[in-house]
C-alpha cells in the first residue's frame, strides 16, 4: 500500500514539473497546494513503511499474540498484513472485478438490460451463488426492473444497446 | 419567533403529498440498507446519490434526510439483534443492546433504541431550527483565513482523532486532497494532472469517488474477505416492542444525558457520531458503578443502550444543521450530502438561507417528519425488517454492484467514468484491506478545494505573508481548540496503552 501511495505521489510530482505555468501567475500559483500534498504523501508513506518494518521486527518475538488476533480490527502490523494476503479469495475477487470491467467496456454495445444482467450474474458467482441459472434469471429481472424504473420512470439515460429496436 | 414562522412555511412545503411520499421512500430505503449486516447509512446515501439527481432538489434532499436517519435506525436494529453494527457509530449501542437481546429482552432493547434515537434526533432538530440561522449569520464574518482554519480543523480531527493510526488517517486524507486537485485549476484555468485527457479536465467527480470507495470497494471486500468470516446468529425478539413504566423511567434520564452529550459534537468537525456514542456509553457505565446494584455486564443495561442511541442521533441532527449553515461536513455522510448540494448548484452556508429559504425550511421540517415516520415504521415492525436478511448475500451484493454502475452511468453516460469507478473501487478495497480509514479521503476530497482557494486567496491578498493565516480571534480560537483536542487524544491514547479496563 505505501508503494501505491508513492506511485501516486510521483504522478503528482511529474504532473507538477511538466505543468506549463505562465510567468504572470503570482506566488501561490496552481502548483503551491499540490506541492504540499505531494510532500505530505511522500513523508507519510515513508513513515508508514518504517512503522511496518518496526512492527515486523517486534512481531518476531510476539508471534503468538499476532496469530491469535483477528486482522480486521487488529493492528496494522506486517505480520497481520501477510495474513490478509493469504486469506483473500482471489477467485471471488476476479469474478467481481472482471465482471465489472466487462460491464464497463461492453455496456454501450450490449445495452443496459443485458450488460447489467451479466454483471449481476458475475458478482453473484463471485459471492458463491449456488445456482448459476437462477442467478442469471434474477439478474435479468433486476436489470429490466431498473431499466423500467429509472429510464422510463425517472428519465435517466440508460443505453438500450442491441435490444434498442424493441423499445 | 422568526424561525417558527419560517418553519411553519417549511412544514407547509413539506406536507405536500409528493414530498411526504419521498420522506417515506427515503426512510424505508434507509432502514432497509441499514438493516443489512455490514452496510451502514453512509453506503445507503452514497448509492442513492446519483439516482436522486433525476428528482428536483427539494424532493431529493427530503429523501436524503429520510435515508440518512433511516440508516441510523436500521444500523442499531441489526447491531442489537445480530451483533453486527453497520457503522462505527452503532458500535457503542451494540455492547449492552446485544446483551439485552441475548437475555431475552430483544423487544425492549429495540424499543429503547428506537425511542432514544427519536428523542435525540427530535431535540437536535428543534435546536437546529433556532441555531442554524444564527450560525449562518455568524459565518458571514468568515474570510479565507477562517475557512482555511475550519478546513484544517476538520482534516486534523477526522484523520487523527477518530482513527487508530494517525499516519494511515493522514495518508487517506492526503489521497483525497490529491484526487481533488486533478482538473482545471479554478483560479488560473490551467489544467492540472490531466494527462491531457479531456475526461479529466473537469476533475474527478466526487460522486464517482464516493460510490467507488463506499460501495464498490465494500463489495470487493465482502466478496473476497468478509464472507469467509463467521456471521452472528440473529436473535428473534419475543413479545411486542414496548416498555413498561418502570423501564421507561429507567431509560429516560439516560436518553436525556445521551442527547446532551451528542448535541455539541454535531458542530465540531470530529468525524460524526463515533466519539459521542462512546462517551455516552462510558458515562453511563461510570454512573452505573456507583449504584447499589450495577447492571452493566452480562444481562445488559437499558441505560447503556439508551444513552448512545440518543447521543448518536443528536449528533447527526446537529451535523445537518452545521452542514446547512456553515457548509461544513463533519462526517463522511454529511460530506456526501454536501456533494449533492453542489451537484444542484447550491452552496450550503449563509447564502443558502437567503437564496433558497423554501428548500432549507422544507428540509428542516422534513427532519421532524422523518423522525416520526421512522419511529412508526421501526417500533412495531422491527421483526419485519429482519426478514430482509433472507435475501441471499450473492444477490444482495450483485444488486448493489448493478446499482453502482447504474448511478454512475446515468450521471455521466461515459465508459471512462465506469472504468474510473472500478479503479477507485479497487483503491478503496486495498485501503480497506490494510486498515486505512475511508472517511478522511471523502472529507479531504470535499473540503480540499475550499482549503486550497482559501489558502491562496488569503496569501494573494497579503502578497505572500503567511502571518495572515494566524490572525483574527476566530482563527486563533479554532487553532487553540484543535491543539487542545490533539493533546487530549494523545493523552487518552497513552492511558489506553498503559491500562485499559473493559
Amino acid at each position: 500500500m505505501p508503494l501505491l501511495i508513492i506511485a501516486l505521489a510521483t504522478y503528482l510530482l511529474v504532473g507538477m514539473l511538466t505543468m506549463t505555468v505562465p510567468d504572470s501567475v503570482a506566488f501561490p500559483g496552481p502548483r503551491f497546494f499540490p506541492a504540499i500534498i505531494t510532500a505530505v504523501l511522500y513523508v507519510l508513506a515513508l513513515a508508514d513503511i518504517f512503522a511496518v518494518i518496526r512492527k515486523h521486527r517486534t512481531s518476531d518475538t510476539l508471534q503468538t499474540v499476532e496469530s491469535s488476533g483477528t486482522y480486521r480490527d487488529g493492528d496494522p502490523a506486517a505480520a497481520a498484513h501477510e495474513d490478509v494476503i493469504t486469506r483473500v479469495d482471489i477467485r471471488s475477487l476476479a469474478w467481481a472485478v472482471g465482471g465489472f470491467l466487462f460491464f464497463a467496456l461492453t455496456l454501450e454495445y450490449l445495452g443496459w438490460v443485458i450488460g447489467a444482467g451479466l454483471l449481476f450474474w458475475c458478482v453473484a458467482r463471485g459471492f458463491g451463488a449456488k445456482n448459476p441459472l437462477m442467478a442469471l434469471i434474477v439478474g435479468l429481472t433486476v436489470s429490466s426492473l431498473a431499466y423500467i424504473a429509472f429510464d422510463m420512470g425517472l428519465g435517466l439515460n440508460l443505453p438500450s444497446g442491441i435490444l434498442g429496436g424493441g423499445f | 419567533m422568526d424561525a417558527l414562522s419560517l418553519l411553519a412555511d417549511g412544514f407547509a412545503g413539506a406536507f405536500t403529498l409528493q414530498n411526504l411520499l419521498w420522506v417515506l421512500i427515503g426512510c424505508l430505503l434507509g432502514t432497509a440498507v441499514g438493516v443489512m449486516p455490514g452496510l451502514g447509512s453512509s453506503m445507503a446515501v452514497a448509492l442513492l446519490l446519483p439516482v436522486t439527481f433525476a428528482l428536483e432538489p427539494t424532493a431529493a434532499f427530503i429523501m436524503f434526510a429520510g435515508v440518512y436517519f433511516g440508516g441510523l435506525f436500521g444500523d442499531s436494529t441489526m447491531g442489537i439483534l445480530m451483533n453486527t453494527p453497520g457503522q462505527a457509530s452503532a458500535i457503542a449501542s451494540t455492547f449492552e443492546g446485544h446483551r439485552m437481546a441475548k437475555n431475552g429482552r430483544a423487544a425492549q432493547a429495540l424499543a429503547v433504541a428506537a425511542i432514544g434515537a427519536f428523542i435525540g434526533g427530535f431535540i437536535s432538530s428543534i435546536l437546529v431550527v433556532f441555531l442554524a440561522p444564527v450560525l449562518a449569520d455568524f459565518s458571514t464574518k468568515f474570510g479565507p483565513a477562517e475557512y482555511l482554519a475550519l478546513a484544517i480543523f476538520a482534516f486534523a480531527a477526522t484523520s487523527s482523532v477518530v482513527t487508530d493510526s494517525a499516519v494511515k488517517g493522514l495518508l487517506s486524507l492526503a489521497l483525497g486532497l490529491g484526487v481533488a486537485v486533478v482538473g482545471i485549476d479554478g483560479v488560473t484555468g490551467i489544467p492540472r494532472f490531466t494527462m491531457d485527457s479531456n475526461y479529466l479536465f473537469d476533475g474527478i467527480s466526487l460522486v464517482t469517488v464516493t460510490v467507488a470507495i463506499l460501495a464498490l470497494g465494500e463489495v470487493f471486500y465482502s466478496a473476497s474477505v468478509a464472507r469467509h468470516q463467521e456471521e452472528g446468529k440473529i436473535i428473534r425478539p419475543k413479545g411486542r416492542a414496548w416498555l413498561t413504566g418502570a423501564e421507561f423511567k429507567e431509560a429516560a434520564p439516560a436518553w436525556g444525558r445521551g442527547t446532551l452529550i451528542g448535541l455539541p459534537f454535531g458542530i465540531i468537525p470530529a468525524g460524526g457520531a463515533d466519539i459521542p456514542t462512546f462517551l455516552a456509553y462510558g458515562t453511563e457505565r461510570k454512573l452505573d458503578r456507583r449504584r447499589k446494584n450495577p447492571q452493566f455486564g452480562d444481562k445488559g443495561a437499558i441505560r447503556g443502550l439508551a444513552a448512545p442511541e440518543a447521543a448518536g442521533n443528536a449528533t447527526t441532527g446537529m451535523a445537518m444543521g452545521a452542514l446547512l449553515a456553515l457548509g461544513l461536513p463533519i462526517s463522511a455522510t454529511a460530506a456526501i450530502m454536501l456533494a449533492a448540494f453542489r451537484q444542484y448548484g447550491l452552496q450550503p452556508g449563509p447564502l443558502l438561507f437567503e437564496r433558497s429559504p423554501e428548500l432549507v425550511w422544507a428540509l428542516l421540517a422534513s427532519f421532524f417528519i422523518a423522525m416520526v415516520v421512522l419511529l412508526a415504521i421501526n417500533l412495531p415492525f422491527a421483526m419485519l425488517w429482519a426478514k430482509l436478511l433472507l435475501i441471499p448475500a450473492p444477490y444482495l451484493y450483485a444488486g448493489i454492484t448493478v446499482f453502482c454502475g447504474l448511478g454512475i452511468y446515468a450521471t455521466s453516460s461515459s465508459t471512462f467514468d465506469l472504468l474510473l469507478l472500478l479503479g477507485i473501487g479497487l483503491l478503496g478495497f486495498l485501503m480497506r484491506m490494510n486498515d486505512y480509514p475511508l472517511a478522511p479521503l471523502i472529507i479531504g476530497m470535499v473540503l480540499g478545494p475550499l482549503a486550497e482557494t482559501s489558502l491562496r486567496d488569503a496569501l494573494t491578498s497579503s502578497s505572500g505573508d503567511f502571518s495572515v493565516l494566524f490572525s483574527g480571534p476566530i482563527v486563533i480560537t479554532l487553532y487553540a481548540v484543535l491543539v487542545l483536542m490533539l493533546l487530549l487524544t494523545l493523552r487518552s491514547k497513552v492511558t489506553k496503552k498503559t491500562g485499559n479496563d473493559i
